[in-house]
């Protein structure tokens, strides 16, 4: 078992390092050059130390290392009481033991939280955001959205959309009438398809061996299990 | 003075030779010949040329910059139109004053105005930078005008944005230099198509008409004429509209059958002989 590496969705959130028990790994160093790896990432990085027992030059040593690799360490979870000693006394910030720590789920990534755009969106007018994204209103030919998640669009989509832009390959946009000038999905762009659908069909962009395939919507809700708490509701977008 | 405060309305259309200076002056006189105390406010500093238009260029002594350096009192500076007495027009400044005019400014200025007018026409400069935003800031309601063309309805889309932002309401839009023949062949965007993108009430449809042409460069509105041309009656149907009158739309596929309608019915008149 290798250290797990969760990258965070939000720039400005860490990334999370866990390290695996001590018993089944090899050094610290090398679990975690392994664990960064695959792949490159920059910030701030949280790391969860278990029962690894640390002292201060294993610190300092691993500090050494992110910091050539353009990460911060900024907080350790740690059990073992040498370890918190040897963090506090480099400054670091101490997290919960890790066993008051709720571990965040591994197989599921984050829920994201849903932004509701409420008006159309004009030429010109740039809706981002963090979570997925459900306009209620028309996104104009110059207007362009973008999300993290889903992009759904209860209206006309005429301008530019793109659904997982930080790279979830499994997001989806979904209009009540699909006449964009371009759709992205994570990396993949598609140019709108040139005939006009029939009105009143509801269509779903989703990404298929890296290309964008539009069909007609599937009746399940993209957004299904999403938490309705922590609805945002935004009228104004930051225009650009 | 009048009783009800003027109604304050910004003319503006994002992209630039669409028609913002022509409706303005053409609709400006017919609001003056309905009988409204109107003005006109040239806001465009760095381009003016809404004086030439209406053919009040030599007349100019005064104008906004003179009134706000408190200069001249701003009756000195409101040239009265020479045969609609109703319609008064105040000049834009010289260009030099883009660089220090505030939208304070231009409130204080449209204030004034709007104090001896049923009607302030504001004439806005294209774009959407400082100029366009003085304007909007003065103005309480607003008429998009633009071109069935991609380009003019982008813009105008853009500008739609802004003015909401702004609390501009309400707007309304005005499509200009429609051609019957190239919508009906649809190598022009048709007037749904305009509206679909905008989602405005129409407040008139203008044809394309060379007579435009001739007026500007005579400096005598088409609306200022006893019989009025395709384009002078849609600006005069724009104002009667803007006053809350009822006045149907031209359909433009009809207006041109209209054409043959009507000289087919001359021909059979003056020869009788179907």
């Amino acid at each position: 078992m290798a250290a797990a590496l969760s990258i965070a969705s939000d720039p400005h959130q860490p990334h999370l390092l866990t390290l695996p028990p001590p018993q089944e790994a090899s050094s610290l160093l090398q679990e975690v050059r392994q664990a960064l790896s695959l792949g490159a990432i920059q910030g701030s990085l949280n790391l969860i130390c278990g029962d690894w027992r640390l002292r201060l030059p294993d610190l300092e040593a691993l500090q050494s290392l992110l910091t050539q690799q353009g990460l911060t360490l900024v907080q350790l979870q740690a059990d073992h009481p040498e370890t918190r000693v040897a963090a506090a006394s480099l400054g670091l910030h101490l997290g919960p033991n890790t066993g008051e720590l709720q571990h965040p789920p591994k197989a599921a990534p984050t829920i994201p939280a849903l932004t509701v755009h409420q008006g159309t969106l004009r030429s010109g007018e740039h809706l981002q955001a963090d979570g997925s994204l459900l306009v209620l209103g028309d996104v104009n030919p110059g207007a362009q959205i973008s999300a993290v998640g889903h992009v759904l669009v209860w209206g006309r989509l005429r301008g530019v959309a793109h659904a997982g832009r930080l790279g979830d390959d499994q997001a989806t946009i979904v209009a009540l009438q699909m006449r964009p000038l371009q759709l992205r999905i994570a990396g993949a762009v598609a140019r709108g398809p040139d005939e006009v659908p029939a009105a009143g069909l509801c269509e779903e962009a989703r990404l298929e061996n890296g290309e964008i395939r539009i069909d007609p919507a599937s009746p399940r809700w993209p957004l299904q299990g999403m938490p309705t708490q922590g609805l945002n509701v935004g009228s104004s977008p930051s225009a650009q | 003075m009048t009783a009800t405060p003027a109604r304050v309305i910004l003319i503006c259309s994002g992209k630039g030779g669409v028609g913002k200076t022509t409706l303005t002056a053409n609709l400006g006189i017919a609001l003056a010949r309905l009988g409204e105390t109107t003005v006109v406010l040239d806001a465009d500093f760095g381009l003016r040329n809404l004086d030439l238009l209406l053919g009040l260029e030599n007349r100019i002594v005064y104008n906004a910059q003179d009134v706000l350096e408190e200069t001249c009192r701003l009756e000195q500076a409101l040239v009265k139109h020479k045969q609609e007495p109703n319609l008064s027009l105040l000049p834009a400044g010289n260009a030099r004053m883009l660089d220090w005019l505030t939208s304070d400014d231009m409130k204080k200025i449209v204030g004034m105005v709007a104090e001896r007018a049923n009607f302030v026409l504001i004439d806005c400069p294209a774009g959407i930078e400082t100029g366009f935003r003085n304007a909007a800031a003065a103005a309480r309601e607003a008429i998009v005008i633009t071109t069935p063309e991609m380009a003019a309805v982008r813009d105008a889309d853009r500008v739609i944005g802004l003015l909401n932002t702004q609390g501009v309401a309400p707007v309304q839009m005005v499509l200009n230099r429609v051609r019957p023949k190239m919508v009906a062949n649809q190598e022009m965007l048709g007037v749904n198509d305009v509206t679909d993108i905008l989602a405005l009430p129409l407040l008139g449809l203008v044809l394309e008409d060379e007579q435009v042409i001739t007026s500007t460069n005579r400096g005598e509105p088409l609306t200022l004429n006893g019989s009025l041309s395709p384009a002078g009656r849609a600006y005069m149907n724009v104002a009667r509209r803007l006053r809350g009158e009822e006045v149907p739309l031209i359909d433009p596929s009809r207006e041109r059958r209209g054409l043959r309608a009507r000289l087919m019915g001359k021909i059979r008149r003056t020869t009788g002989l179907f």
